[in-house]
């Protein structure tokens, strides 16, 4: 069986797949359909469920929720996933020199790791915001970083695993160059860790963004993101529960399907993986 | 040994680093802290006396260095707030945040270490997709979301515990659960593979052999080499816990470390968020040595 065929076979991966390709359908849809997102209605206040052009009713300033909802999965989804694969691509490249060039250059790395990891997001993410202003900017910065460091820190130490097997001690002592072996021999036993811890860090980015906006210090108004709309709705939630739980379980679908396509790919590419994955997506 | 102690010496140079970072972060701040006493109505030249006051004219090192000095003679500065002693302030907030950080340990083990190893033991059976599945929902939870669905349950329809505040027993169960929801779904996880891992292993086979009924192998010596790395962890998560406690603190009302921090970077309270974001690092990067340094003791083989 080849990758393609095991992978539809993978029922994590289909079912995360699917549920991905919803959330991002409705985001790149949805404000076509439901129309601008800050629109507000000349008759403020709640309107219900299924008032006609409102499918998903309206939060207390008339703002169609579904216009809202499906704009804050491109505020998710460009914190999360763009930030995320900047910072897979960084933390890797840094990862493979500090554990294939050791010495000095690795010392000081995994200082600066060390030094960043004592840091939690959410707290970086709050000092950003205590130091440049709440925003989506600070939010952005602390997933990158935090992210960047904690990608590099796994893969350092699975290059310095790979650098000591046979065949990359091989490729060396054939006399190749280590640019050669790190990209034919190196590279290619990283990127299955790399693909699937970063499905986590997307997971774990979606909840910061969304629970910093929640709390007030992510993305401002008027600006939809899904955090802020639980925040706003949960004030109204006897009158009309829809406005915190449908964003609400908007992030939780993104974060499931995110979260499923990683295991499925842990299983897929390697399920020796699943001891030294769950190891690092603890911390 | 000498790893240890190098470690150990390592760890206080971070420390040192990440204060003055911190330091540095918050004075780099472009936001006016006078707002956080003064009324809208002062006057650039009250401001710029109030800033003068407080010592932000000068060198961030200077400042630095008098903090320092300041700390180590017992004094924590004052909230810009309400003019508060952080001494007195740090005092109560850590308490309620090591009671709800305590209670939600105590559920992620107590419930998640039991669920993980029935979930093990009936592996493929119904119980065990049930427990499985409801362990990968559970991680994919955002817990401010489950916060609001709890309360609107529990407490808005059921009326059985109170939505927000402090006070007695009653208002610590649903804060504990929903800061507990994503660790316990992780430690079924955990404790499930660790347990599958386990089984394979020659000396379950022997112990087999031996006659031992599967549930004792099970319960007793496969639980006991699996245990390890689940605690371990929990070193390594205190991090994680200590991000998700700012939001459910927050929602909750629940006066602790995570509130003050949050409410203080709000309203540009740098004393207050210098002090408590200092002592989460600290925190964090405590809990980083201790699961480094007990995984190495516990592990004959990585002890040189």
């Amino acid at each position: 069986m080849n990758l393609f065929q095991r992978a539809l076979k993978n029922k994590q991966l289909v079912v995360g797949s699917v549920l991905g390709l919803i959330v991002l359908t409705l985001a790149a849809v949805g404000p076509w359909i439901f129309g601008a997102y800050d629109t507000q209605d000349l008759l403020l206040g709640h309107k219900p469920v299924g008032t006609p052009g409102f499918p998903f009713g309206s939060d207390a300033l008339g703002r169609d929720l579904a216009a809202r909802a499906t704009y804050g999965i491109r505020i998710s989804l460009l914190v999360a996933v763009s930030v995320t694969a900047i910072a897979v691509v960084l933390g890797t490249t840094i990862g493979l020199i500090a554990g294939y060039v050791k010495g000095t250059v690795d010392t000081v790395t995994s200082w600066i790791v060390d030094f960043v990891w004592g840091f939690p997001l959410i707290l970086v993410a709050v000092l950003a915001a205590a130091s440049i202003g709440s925003g989506l900017v600070p939010v952005i910065l602390a997933v990158g970083l935090v992210n960047t460091v904690a990608i590099a820190r796994v893969v350092r130490g699975e290059v310095l695993g790979i650098s000591e097997r046979e065949f990359v001690v091989a490729a060396k002592a054939g006399g190749y160059s280590a640019l050669r072996i790190v990209f034919r021999h190196v590279v290619p036993n990283v990127i299955p860790v790399a693909l699937v811890l970063s499905s986590y860090y997307v997971a774990v980015s979606i909840i910061a963004e969304a629970s910093l906006s929640f709390v007030g210090l992510g993305a401002q108004p008027p600006l939809p993101s899904l955090g802020q709309m639980v925040s706003d709705g949960r004030n109204f939630i006897r009158l009309n529960h829809w406005e915190a739980t449908i964003p609400g379980a908007v992030i939780f679908v993104m974060v499931l399907s995110v979260s499923l396509i990683g295991d499925g790919l842990r299983d897929l590419l390697d399920p020796r993986l699943r001891t030294a994955v769950e190891r690092a997506s603890a911390t | 040994m000498s790893a240890v102690i190098k470690r150990v010496l390592l760890t206080l140079l971070l420390l040192q680093l990440s204060s003055l970072a911190v330091f540095a972060a918050i004075r780099l701040s472009g936001g006016d802290v006078t707002a956080a006493r003064l009324p809208a109505s002062a006057t650039a030249e009250d401001r710029e006396l109030f800033r003068e006051q407080i010592g932000l004219n000068q060198p961030i090192l200077t400042q630095y260095v008098d903090y320092l000095g300041n700390v180590v003679r017992g004094d924590l500065g004052n909230s810009l707030t309400n003019n508060a002693r952080i001494s007195t302030l740090a005092v109560e907030k850590i308490r309620n945040s090591l009671i709800l950080g305590g209670a939600a340990i105590v559920l992620v083990f107590g419930i998640g270490i039991p669920l993980g190893m029935l979930a093990a033991f009936r592996r493929n059976s119904w119980l065990d997709t049930s427990i499985s599945s409801a362990a990968v929902a559970g991680m994919a939870v955002p817990n401010f979301w489950l916060a609001l669905l709890v309360v609107w349950l529990f407490s808005s329809t059921l009326g059985w515990f109170p939505p927000a505040g402090s006070g007695g027993f009653r208002y610590l169960v649903l804060p504990a659960l929903v800061l507990a929801a994503e660790g316990i779904a992780l430690t079924v996880r955990m404790t499930r593979s660790a347990m599958l891992e386990n089984v394979g292993q020659d000396f379950v086979r022997t112990l087999r052999a031996a006659g031992l009924s599967e549930s004792r192998v099970y319960f007793k010596h496969v639980l006991r080499n699996s245990l390890l790395p689940i605690i371990s962890l929990a070193g390594l998560r205190v991090g994680q816990i200590i991000g998700y406690a700012l939001v459910v603190e927050t929602i909750f009302g629940w006066p602790g470390v995570g509130q003050i921090l949050v409410n203080g970077v709000l309203r540009r309270d740098y004393p207050i968020v210098q002090f408590f974001s200092l002592l989460l690092v600290l925190v964090v990067t405590l809990g980083n040595l201790a699961a480094s340094v007990g995984y190495t003791l516990a592990n004959p083989r990585l002890r040189k």
